[in-house]
């Protein structure tokens, strides 16, 4: 999994020498940093239920076509399914901010997402939607501290890119 | 197609890091990282530059370790430099003296990650077998792991002593503090490159 200290180390071992001073300053930079994406991390899951359903509320708020009969929001089912997906962006999300890089979202997330929603019918506007409504809600520091939030932010905008 | 029984004995997993391997763990119960994990990452977090220091203090002393470990194998058992030993000719001493050089600089990317994928896959997955089919004698390679692994204890809390009658000394000089954790974790690497020879 892609984060600071496994490119430091792979590019260690390609070379084939012991970690260097410039090595550990990376990781060090990297660790430093890593109070404020814990933080986030931290806020993000005590509340995961509840971001991801303001989101999912705000995304069918705006696209309401997708309670129609044969949509995709249309039975108790789908609705489910709807808020689960956006529960599992939210939970990759905190995953990043632990890992540091984007690994969890690249890996689990965005490789072959266009692909199964486009197998599946699925419109990727209401996620951009909702992760939208995620990134405009946040609030420091009333959520969590400005650092964190920037964080936190930075993650959902590349969730949002990769769907658009 | 069907793995072969090689292929799926020492099949590759991608490296991880402290960070990662929490997240892979909750990946595979679908939960999100909870309180108790994040402390765990929080601490490791707070006592990264022990952590560095320790890479350090490896990194540092690494062709010292690594042929006084293999030179101390041989002094205990001076049948390796006979003609019929393994470390004889110079050609395969050198072999020797890398590849102690390769075990000791993948310990160093484990302590560094805080995790011992890397030193699992990329360096024990399949060596026993190596060895034994080149017929490298696995107690002379264990106890020069032994070695590097008092010698990286040593380094990493500054304990480590003046040779006899010599100036010969070397001390790290960073700042002395409970080191107990890390070093405990350094050492658990190179048990686990023992266990996996054994």
């Amino acid at each position: 999994m892609k984060s600071v200290v496994t490119t430091v180390i792979a590019s260690a071992d390609a070379a084939g020498r012991f970690p260097t001073t410039s090595d550990l300053e990376s990781v060090q930079g990297s660790i430093q940093r890593a109070a404020a994406r814990l933080e986030a991390a931290e806020k993000l899951g005590n509340n995961l239920d509840n971001v991801a359903r303001e989101a999912y509320d705000a995304c069918i708020k705006k696209y309401p076509y997708l309670n129609n009969d044969g949509e995709a929001n249309s039975t108790q089912v789908f609705k489910d399914k709807c808020l689960r997906d956006i529960k599992h962006y939210m939970r990759l999300i905190q995953y990043s901010l632990i890992v540091g890089g984007t690994g969890p979202l690249d890996e689990w997330g965005i490789a072959g997402q266009r692909e199964v929603y486009r197998a599946l019918n699925l419109p990727t506007a209401p996620y951009v939607e909702a992760l939208k409504f995620a990134r405009n809600r946040g609030c420091a520091p009333r959520d969590m501290s400005a650092q964190a939030l920037v964080e936190y932010n930075a993650l959902l905008d590349y969730t949002i890119n990769s769907l658009s | 197609m069907q793995d072969t029984f090689l292929e799926k004995q020492f099949k590759e997993s991608e490296m991880l890091d402290a960070f990662s391997r929490s997240v892979v763990a909750a990946d595979a119960s679908t939960s999100t990282i909870d309180t108790e994990g994040l402390a765990n990452l929080r601490k490791f977090v707070a006592e990264g530059n022990k952590r560095l220091d320790a890479v350090n203090a490896i990194a540092s002393n690494a062709s010292c370790m690594v042929s006084d470990a293999v030179a101390g194998m041989i002094c205990e058992n001076q049948g390796l430099i006979q003609a019929g030993g393994n470390c004889y000719p110079n050609r395969r001493m050198a072999a020797c003296l890398r590849d102690a050089e390769i075990i000791l600089r993948y310990v160093t990317y484990a302590l560094l990650a805080g995790d011992s994928s890397v030193l699992d896959d990329r360096c024990l997955n399949g060596l026993k077998e190596t060895y034994a089919a080149l017929g490298v004698p696995t107690t002379s390679t264990v106890r020069a792991v032994q070695i590097m692994k008092a010698q990286a204890v040593a380094h990493i809390n500054d304990t480590n002593e003046m040779y006899k009658g010599t100036g010969k000394y070397r001390q790290m000089g960073a700042i002395k503090g409970d080191c107990a954790a890390i070093t405990a974790e350094a050492a658990s690497y190179f048990d686990r490159v023992i266990a996996a020879l054994s």
